[in-house]
């Protein structure tokens, strides 16, 4: 049972208080570049509220926007600086607020972002930006919806659409993985405490720190290959399963087919070892029941000691 | 002189990246301190504490957030509040600081350092705000003078007249970042100096220096490759007036080794005149 393991030392900090490097290139003439909505249907309103709504209006409106801005109405609430108009030094902060953010997306999506193409990952992440702006303190959450985004919003024909989501997922789940809570791995050595005859009953919780994902396409082997810079190409549509888990400060990845999937999934349900075996006793029926069964110790097996179970009752 | 609030000086300290977690970890390297970007450990339960328990357990380390948006008209966000306290609490850390900024209204968050309107309204606004903020800490906060490329028409007061009468009316210490000065300076039209005078440097617990990208027509702060000698020469002249505080060196992309960060944090040795104290 092949593993791999996420290198991911280097995620990038989420809260860098760093914007865009991109500026502004000086107007030499001819209309403004473009525009963004500063302006204003509130008015005369000087307070500080609705100088704050008219900013963050105008800084989030999209780059593709036509806008209704012109120097006039820039100039009404923000100052020209030495060299720079109002508009240019307010788009300054328009391009950081899109650029940041898409590249939060980028590091949470790197695999997604090669499938796609830079550009339409980058266009994808604005549609994604304008739908699911950021309602928190914190950017770790943002990108939570992308996968759903590609399955349910995003029209065709966008390319790979389908491929995309599942890929999407399985980065999410990395993330969500990385993020959340681990315990002290079950030890098989704590497991010697049960009866022979008792196996059966045994019950198992996983690591918080796990997630069970089902794929249309082979995705996790896409993954491998872009994390080790062999710029796979999007694969043909079949069904394949993986688990994502994390213990301690490693993240690891492994491929399950169909067998592991059902018995795996059932623990993790928490369903007894013994119903669990049956369920590969299904999916096995072509083999003796004795390989069968030594198949699927060799998988507890070898789950136990990866630390994907915190706890065992019986 | 010694800062008003008692809070120590540190000496020369490194933005904790994450890039530099293993070699850290692996090769324990004496740093005086590490500043620690407060909402990369937050909201998580995960991989992120794991490391930082491991380096808070060794080193001081001291809090630096994005999303406090102290200037926003938003109500403060309390939950927010409670966690930063919990994760100061947690790291023992020194201090906690943020931006004098807003980050976002009407529910809406921009993770960008917004520009205030340096107005009476805005300057009562921001000061009840940053006591109730040190109420939920128990402790002063330290704010830091953002790096800005705009300026809001109809201001009665320049930033640093802004901030000086901030920090007195509201008693909180402040984060004076000179390379966010020089970059303001450039975009507004202004003298660092000018700004320097009017900070009151009994009150600045920290010093912030970093690289920034300039574009001709004004300058990015983006934290990006070394600092300039202009800006280190801004950090010398901050610092005599201070007598001494804590010294930060930001890097927050395109970021080098370990070694080579570090280097580049420690020449802030050649322009203090007070040597960095050893690391308690």
């Amino acid at each position: 049972m092949r593993r791999d393991v996420v290198e991911i030392e280097t995620l990038r900090e989420r809260a860098s208080a760093t914007p865009d490097p991109q500026g502004p290139r000086p107007r030499v003439g001819g209309p403004t570049p473009s525009r963004s909505v500063i302006g204003d249907d509130a008015g005369e309103d000087a307070s500080l509220r609705s100088r704050q709504l008219r900013f963050t209006r105008g800084l989030m409106t999209p780059e593709s926007s036509p806008g209704t801005l012109d120097e006039g109405s820039a100039a009404r609430w923000l100052t020209p600086g030495p060299r720079l108009t109002a508009l240019e030094r307010f788009e300054i902060y328009r391009r950081g607020y899109h650029a940041r953010l898409i590249e939060c997306l980028s590091d949470d999506y790197p695999a997604s972002r090669h499938a796609l193409g830079e550009a339409p990952f980058d266009d994808l992440c604005r549609a994604y930006i304008a739908r699911f702006p950021s309602t928190g303190p914190n950017l770790n959450p943002f990108g939570r919806h992308m996968a759903d985004f590609l399955r349910e919003q995003v029209p065709e024909p966008f390319p790979a659409r389908a491929f995309a989501a599942d890929i999407a997922s399985l980065e999410w789940a990395i993330v969500e993985v990385i993020h959340a809570a681990s315990e002290p791995p079950l030890s098989l050595e704590s497991l010697e405490g049960v009866q022979a005859d008792g196996w059966g009953a045994v019950r198992l919780e996983p690591t918080p720190a796990l997630r069970l994902l089902r794929f249309g396409h082979p995705v996790n082997e896409y993954f491998r290959a872009f994390r080790h810079d062999e710029s796979p190409a999007i694969p043909a549509p079949a069904p394949s399963a993986a688990v994502v888990y994390r213990s301690g400060p490693t993240v690891w990845r492994m491929d399950l087919n169909e067998p592991m999937m059902a018995v795996l999934s059932a623990l993790v349900a928490g369903e007894p070892l013994g119903e669990a075996l049956a369920r590969a006793e299904g999916l096995l029926s072509h083999l003796e029941a004795a390989e069968t069964a030594t198949r699927v110790t060799t998988w507890f097996r070898e789950w136990v000691g990866h630390g994907v179970f915190a706890r065992a009752r019986w | 002189m010694t800062n008003r609030f008692g809070l120590p000086d540190l000496g020369v300290g490194l933005g904790l990246r994450s890039v530099h977690y293993p070699h850290i970890l692996a090769e324990r390297p004496s740093v005086d301190w590490f500043e620690v970007l407060s909402e990369n450990y937050m909201q998580t339960a995960g991989r992120p504490l794991y490391f930082l328990d491991a380096i808070a357990e060794r080193y001081p380390v001291v809090l630096h957030g994005v999303s406090l948006s102290i200037g926003s008209t938003d109500p403060l966000d309390m939950a927010y509040l409670a966690e930063l306290r919990a994760l100061r609490d947690r790291t023992r850390a020194r201090w906690v600081s943020d931006h004098l900024c807003w980050t976002g209204v009407a529910g809406k968050n921009t993770h960008d350092l917004l520009p205030l309107p340096y107005t009476e309204e805005g300057l009562r606004h921001v000061t009840a705000r940053v006591r109730a903020v040190q109420d939920v800490l128990g402790a002063p906060l330290a704010l830091e003078n953002p790096s800005t490329y705009v300026e809001h028409a109809g201001a009665s007061m320049r930033e640093w007249e802004f901030l000086a009468r901030l920090a007195e009316q509201a008693d909180c210490a402040i984060l004076l970042d000179v390379n966010n000065v020089f970059v303001s300076a450039y975009n507004h039209g202004f003298e660092p100096a000018t700004y320097l005078a009017a900070i009151p440097f009994d009150r600045v617990v920290q010093f912030h220096v970093a690289g920034h990208t300039h574009h001709g027509t004004h300058i990015i702060d983006s934290h990006i490759g070394p600092v300039t000698d202009a800006v280190w020469r801004l950090l010398g002249e901050a610092y005599r007036r201070s007598g001494g505080a804590s010294v930060l060196m930001e890097w927050d992309a395109e970021i080098p080794d370990f070694a080579t960060t570090h280097a580049e944090a420690l020449r802030a040795k050649e322009f203090i005149q007070v040597p960095s104290p050893s690391r308690s």
